[in-house]
């Protein structure tokens, strides 16, 4: 059943018979992950605990946080687990507010990008609704974040500024470090949604000069239910999760000890390969676009020019053409991308990223997005782009 | 080999759909499954307590999900919540407040199951749409496609079919229609499907246990009262909180003490007036409907069978007058309640030959 992606050096699992182009929605299992699993259920006991039993999985987890510190370029005692992503970006806004604002009840400004996940943006709403004021700072339609929008809105009541390193539907990659500088010149503090980054681009959360920082495990080949809030040295933020004294008494609640480990395995195995993973994902991604627009009359990539993380590319299809039948069709054929939109959860809504970009509703429906990984290879988008043609002519001729 | 044909099953999570789609994939055909999110369950009337059928509720969507990996198909869930707005509920609303009774099932069949998801169906490079009504599809020996009704002739839902096209009928595919609802189920649990003990749904999919009355007020906001009035004297009998409350025939309910029972006999928009009287008043031969669809070919002066609502067991009506705009026919014997709003469906025998609304 087992069948490896392509590169030797990081392998990782792949589905029999189908081609996974999705990877920032999740990413395939890494076969060093694969490896210990069983290694790691065996020691199951509560790492909290005083007694022996509770020393193997202490052990697992400081291990972990040792390798995952080092792979985010962060002191490991700033590395607290969580149970995800989105666990992390409500924590960074939530309790990023409630301390500023207990240091300075002026400070009621929360800034977020147009474009965040959904999990900053539903968390910022929640501010909202408590009292705060949420300021939004554009993206333009080619993926450019407006700056001096985002000075202007800067002042001495930002409580917070939340912005993710790269989208997860454009890829576009936004300049943290200098917004950085600009927030702490007013007081505010920086959350960085690093979640699309990791393990794409070589990440270092002491460079990028932020405060706080969210990655997920499982966009990088380890297992769900797994994440991180890097929360800088001398930064004491409120708790979302109140109860035992886990996490240095920042995030209660017994350790996802598996989920953990097999981030820290990632980061052991990973953290040197980022750099062979950027050029050659690069490489495949430019065979991708360079097909697209050979074979996909009408194509548009979204902000082509401008900085991306490597693996990603978000297309807006020909007129007449509906995202979501196209996604249906390579599924079928057996494919696995996804749409701009969040259709498949039910909504009707098209793509907020995109509508907030400046794409019109229309434009939005015919979103694609293709997101490559360490299994892909020259192959994959050869077929891809071949079914893709076929799947889009047919349409257009109904 | 020839390439397997590949069929849309439009599966709302009941048990009909889901055998439906089971027969087809046992029939060699390649199903891909698809779920009409007709209605946002969190925000409106939709109560996903068990009992309460609905092809609205998340819990049927995962149901379909749950059968379409029993049966390891494709599965999609299609958000039709704008159309089925616009075509379905609108509409509906409307009907009531203009004093009629509307079959919300057929606008959702004729606009949204066999237009919407048709087009669906052929986005995805299928062959065929097949649903789980209880219905048939026959070709004639002339090459003709012909509605007709199902072998369990107490679960056939022609009547909720007339409107569709000619044209879409060769595309369709109404697995369950040769079967008996017993066996159905009996056939669900042989092959293990999730929903094969699921209560069947009743009624209209988006009416919680409120009723349409209630319903339609949220829709509009408030009541809109006015005067219920003895049929056919005039006599004000008292107050109603808004006509679209009521429905011909209707006895219960009517807010009015009387020695003899009372039905509603009329229902007046242009004075906003509910008549009451005895159910003599009720009975009537003649009906005139409009916007006809017709599938089969129709004589003038033909005598066919008609139904006049879902539960009805049909009777003989001759075809008076074939107008553009409306038609005309006469019941043999008195019908009761004709009721503006809904269809009158015409048969020869088994075959459905068309339908128009009651005006």
């Amino acid at each position: 059943m087992l069948i490896y992606g392509a590169m030797p050096d990081f392998r990782c699992l792949k589905e029999k018979g189908r081609i996974f182009l999705d990877h920032n929605a999740t990413t395939p299992l890494a076969q060093c992950v694969m490896d210990k699993l069983l290694e790691w259920a065996k020691v199951w006991g509560n790492p909290s605990s005083i007694h022996q039993t509770g020393r193997a999985p202490k052990a697992l987890l400081r291990e972990a946080r040792n390798a995952v510190g080092d792979f985010i370029g962060s002191h490991p005692l700033e590395v607290a687990f969580t149970s995800g992503g989105s666990e992390s970006n409500n924590w960074a806004l939530k309790g990023g507010y409630w301390t500023q604002k207990a240091k300075d009840p002026r400070r009621q400004e929360v800034i977020v990008s147009a474009v965040e996940h959904p999990s900053v943006m539903k968390a910022a709403k929640f501010l909202e609704d408590q009292g705060a004021k949420i300021i939004k700072v554009p993206v333009s339609r080619e993926g450019v974040m407006d700056l001096d929008f985002y000075e202007s809105a800067l002042n001495e009541k930002t409580a917070l500024v939340s912005i993710m390193y790269a989208n997860n539907e454009t890829g576009h990659i936004f300049p943290i470090p200098s917004m950085v500088k600009k927030a702490h010149e007013v007081g505010a503090l920086f959350h960085c949604d690093g979640v699309q980054a990791l393990g794409k681009v070589t990440v270092n959360v002491q460079s990028w000069g932020v405060d706080m920082a969210s990655f997920s495990a499982h966009k990088c080949y380890s297992l769900k239910g797994c994440g991180v809030l890097y929360i800088r040295k001398g930064l004491v933020v409120e708790s979302l999760i109140h109860g035992g004294g886990q996490e240095r008494r920042r995030r209660a609640g017994t350790e996802n000890t598996l989920g953990i480990a097999s981030f820290g395995e990632v980061a052991k195995n990973y953290k040197d390969q980022v750099s062979s993973f950027y050029e050659k994902v690069l490489a495949l991604r430019k065979r991708l676009e360079e097909g697209l627009k050979e074979f996909v009359d009408g194509v548009e990539i979204i902000g082509e020019n401008q900085k991306r993380v490597p693996n990603t590319v978000g297309v807006i299809l020909p007129s007449g053409v509906y995202g979501e039948s196209v996604l249906m069709n390579l599924d079928i054929e057996g494919f696995s991308v996804s749409t701009g939109s969040a259709c498949s959860s039910g909504s009707s809504e098209p793509s907020a990223t995109l509508t907030a970009m400046g794409f019109s509703r229309q434009e939005a429906e015919r979103s694609l997005r293709i997101s490559l990984g360490w299994g892909s290879t020259e192959e994959d988008i050869q077929e891809f782009i071949i079914a893709l043609a076929k799947i889009i002519r047919r349409l257009k001729s109904l | 080999m020839l390439k397997k044909k590949r069929v849309l099953v439009a599966m709302s999570g009941g048990v009909d759909s889901s055998v439906a789609a089971a027969l087809l994939v046992e029939q060699g055909y390649e199903v891909v499954g698809a779920t009409m999110q007709v209605w946002d369950y969190s925000k409106n009337t939709c109560d996903v307590s068990e009992g309460f059928g609905t092809c609205c509720s998340s819990i049927d969507v995962e149901d379909a999900r749950a059968v379409a990996d029993a049966l390891q198909i494709p599965f999609y869930v299609i958000n039709c919540e704008e159309p089925f707005y616009q075509y379905v509920i609108d509409d509906f609303v409307q009907n009531y407040l203009q004093g009629q009774t509307p079959i919300p099932c057929v606008h959702c069949n004729g606009f949204l199951k066999f237009k919407y998801l048709l087009q669906k169906m052929k986005e995805l490079n299928c062959d065929y749409l097949a649903t789980g009504h209880y219905a048939k599809i026959k070709r004639s020996p002339s090459g003709e496609y012909q509605l007709i009704t199902s072998v369990d002739t107490w679960k056939d839902q022609t009547y909720f079919l007339f409107s569709l096209s000619k044209e879409v009928l060769p595309y369709l595919m109404f697995p369950v229609g040769d079967w008996e609802k017993p066996r159905l189920r009996e056939y669900a649990e042989k092959k293990g499907l999730p929903v094969a003990r699921k209560k069947d749904s009743t009624g209209i999919c988006f009416i919680g246990k409120e009723g349409h009355g209630a319903f339609i007020r949220s829709q509009v906001g408030k009541d809109i009262p006015g005067p219920l009035l003895r049929y056919p004297s005039g006599e004000k009998l008292g107050e109603h909180r808004g006509i679209f409350y009521f429905t011909y025939g209707q006895r219960k309910g009517l807010g009015v003490c009387s020695d003899r029972p009372l039905y509603v006999v009329k229902i007046d928009p242009s004075n906003n007036a509910v008549w009451l009287g005895e159910e003599e008043y009720l009975f009537s031969r003649e009906l005139k409907i409009k916007n006809v669809n017709v599938l089969g070919r129709i004589r003038k002066g033909e005598e066919l069978k008609v139904k006049i609502r879902f539960h009805h067991a049909g009777a003989a009506a001759e075809v008076c007058d074939v107008g553009e705009a409306f038609w005309s026919l006469r019941f043999k014997e008195p019908q009761r309640a004709i009721t503006p709003g809904q269809a009158a469906v015409f048969y020869r025998d088994s075959q459905l030959l068309g339908g128009g609304w009651i005006c």
